[in-house]
């Protein structure tokens, strides 16, 4: 058994078969053969073996032609590793014996020589690996569309494409070596809703394709060949987890609303279009967060208007009457193989992101814009600008969607001309201006993520100061506070997406500074649903009196804790 | 037909230890006679006709090995092998580690 720390950022627990991918996607897929079938999987090892030698004789005499023979030699090493009787004898070994998958028996072995050699011989063991996998498994990079059975993905890293183009009926968690809350991989998880835990350091070497895996996203842990014991408590604790989903279902069709009849809407934050599906199924009031970045990844190309319009659509259509908030483009230019590259992105949490690249590149905007605003025909669409910092850059923002209302009209398209234009607080600059900013927008999201990073000036994918990130920060809830205040002064609708609103221990307090809107991931949207209906808005006020009198993240923290738990007991673990 | 089985202690002499480069030399060089030849390091033995074998044994450089012949030639292999070892396998050669 062996246990590996990394960072959670998908809740919930995973027990399965692994299914690989090495750094350059391929996987591992089946751990034994059936009996009768080794003779045939015996000749499929001698055929990849004998299309290995070839491929690396061609590389050879091409290598030897063009450089000179010396430079040929490490190829005429790994033929003769590869033609080698004591590989081939372990290799067939392990399938006869042991009916191990040619697939299998490949990477048990080279990884057990990449283990016994000296440093400089792995990468040499590593790409006779790689090409032997690649005569077995044909084809690479598509494994993730083509399971058959249900599995937990290790892997490096997962782009975009390949997560998008993988079988959501068969994944069942993700860990990948690198990348970290914000990573590609945490938000699709999130998404789809199942455990993830990213960042863990190397750890593929240690485990093969079809081994038995526990994924901890709760803890962050990844348990890789787990004794008994260990099994069956992970098991116990799924179990736990689906009663408590099986209990809080009976919510579903409730109001969010205070013991004392307050309504608080529980709005889902989405990335995907089918995850409006986990919002309807979970009751919810409303879309407070569609992120639109998912239409930029994993494609060479710039989304076009009808790519935004079919997605949106889908969304306004499935949710209506309810709102959907649309968030226009919240990433960097290095997310957009069309956008030219940038330059000066040192630093680029401080860079041209967001609401100032679309600024920037105003026919993207356009087209994302004209789009929102043909779906907002469909059903109660809002518009929303991430990441303003001058109220300058709002009323940009705001006229150049003015102008394709214009052209919308002049060629007679459908929209909603009252359509809602809000903006998401997520600058401290925005905060200290935000009497200013009330009186030109129509709602306000808090997007607590980025205003935590901003206001404490740490970078949360940095392990040395990643303990400064805490959304219980006293600074971090002036801010939240002041926000609060302003927009009840104007009688204009306040929401708080990012994770905090989606975690049980902040919601009293968020209830008791002002707040009726929580947007939240859909699988949070009963726990949460669950809290609000077990309190009181006096107690919630209470607390947030005593709260907004402390004087650090701990102390805050901890009194957040035990009044969840003295409440609604069921949370306080 | 006299088979006989000689034995020549070597050490490893270059800078990098028994690794593919210097594998893939005793195993073009041992070939080249009507001989089997195998390294033993303590305990472990490894054939000179498998990259694989010999890479597994993970010698160090300073490591100390038996080389083992048996066949018509062996005298002959292990007097060459033998000279490749002492000459740390031709790595600091500025032409080239074969011969």
């Amino acid at each position: 058994m062996k246990k590996l720390q990394g960072i959670a950022v998908s809740a919930g627990v995973a027990i399965g078969e692994a299914m690989v991918m090495d750094t350059e996607g391929f996987r591992i897929p089946r751990r034994f053969v059936a009996r009768d079938t080794v003779e045939y999987e015996l000749e499929r090892l001698g055929h990849a073996i004998e299309a290995a030698c070839e491929e690396i004789a061609r590389n050879r005499d091409a290598v030897s032609n063009e450089l000179g023979e010396k430079y040929g030699a490490i190829f005429e090493a790994h033929l003769q590793i590869l033609r080698g009787s004591q590989l081939r004898e372990e290799l067939e070994e392990l399938i006869c014996e042991r009916h191990y998958s040619p697939e299998y028996a490949v990477s048990r072995v080279m990884r057990r020589y990449a283990e016994v050699f000296q440093k400089r011989n792995v990468a040499d063991i590593v790409d006779i690996e790689k090409l032997l996998l690649r005569q077995l498994l044909g084809r690479r990079r598509e494994e993730l569309s083509r399971l058959t059975s249900p599995v937990l993905v290790l892997a490096h890293n997962l782009t975009p494409s390949e997560t998008a183009n993988l079988d959501r009926r068969f994944v069942r968690g993700f860990v990948t070596e690198v990348g970290g809350p914000g990573s590609h991989t945490a938000i699709v998880a999130a998404a789809l809703e199942i455990p993830a835990v990213v960042g863990i350091g190397p750890f593929l070497t240690d485990v093969s394709g079809g081994d038995y895996v526990i994924i901890d996203g709760d803890k962050g842990l990844v348990i890789l060949h787990p004794d008994e014991e260990t099994i069956a408590r992970y098991h116990h604790e799924a179990e736990e987890i689906r009663s408590m989903a099986v209990r809080l279902e009976v919510l579903r069709d409730l109001p969010a609303e205070t013991a004392d009849g307050v309504r608080v809407e529980m709005l889902g934050n989405i990335e995907f279009p089918y995850e409006v599906d986990h919002c309807v199924d979970r009751g919810a009031d409303g879309v407070g967060l569609y992120r639109t970045e998912f239409l930029y990844l994993g494609t060479e190309r710039e989304p076009g208007e009808e790519d935004h319009f079919q997605a949106y659509s889908r969304v306004v259509r499935t949710m209506a009457p309810k709102p959907v908030t649309i968030r226009t483009f919240d990433l960097g230019a290095d997310k957009v193989p069309a956008l030219p590259p940038a330059e000066d992105e040192h630093n680029p949490a401080l860079g041209q992101r967001s609401i100032r690249l679309s600024l920037r590149h105003v026919p993207m905007f356009r087209r994302q814009l004209r789009a929102i605003l043909r779906a907002s025909a469909l059903g109660n669409v809002r518009i929303m600008f991430p990441l303003v910092s001058t109220i300058l850059e709002l009323r940009q923002a705001k006229m150049i969607l003015a102008d394709v209302m214009e052209d919308l009209e002049e060629h007679h398209v459908a929209y909603n001309r009252n359509v809602l234009v809000g903006m998401m607080v997520e600058v401290p600059a925005a905060v200290m201006m935000i009497d200013h900013f009330v009186e030109e927008v129509d709602f306000l999201s808090i997007g607590t993520n980025d205003l935590i990073q901003y206001t404490l000036a740490v970078d949360r994918s940095n392990k040395d100061v990643v303990w400064l990130y805490n959304a219980s920060d006293p600074a971090v809830l002036a801010l939240i506070d002041k926000t609060i205040r302003a927009a009840q002064r104007k009688s204009l609708p306040v929401n708080l997406c990012g994770q905090m609103s989606g975690s049980p221990v902040y919601t009293m307090l968020l209830l008791g500074m002002g707040l009726r809107q929580l947007s939240v991931p859909p699988s949070a949207i009963p726990e949460i649903k669950k809290i609000c209906r077990s309190v009181t808005l006096a107690d919630c006020e209470a607390v947030a009196r005593h709260v907004l009198g402390l004087e650090s993240a701990r102390d805050v923290f901890s009194y957040l804790k035990g009044e969840l738990k003295k409440r609604v007991p069921e949370f306080g673990t | 037909m006299d088979q006989p089985r000689l034995t020549r202690t070597v050490t490893v002499a270059n800078r990098t230890g028994l690794h593919v480069r210097a594998a893939l030399a005793i195993y073009n060089l041992a070939r080249q006679f009507q001989t089997q030849v195998e390294i033993v390091m303590d305990r472990q033995r490894a054939s000179a006709g498998d990259m694989l074998h010999m890479l597994s044994l993970g010698a160090n450089p300073g490591q100390e090995l038996v080389l083992e012949a048996i066949g018509p030639q062996a005298e002959q292999a292990l007097d060459a092998l033998a000279e490749l070892f002492a000459a740390g396998f031709h790595e600091d050669d500025p032409q080239t580690g074969r011969r």
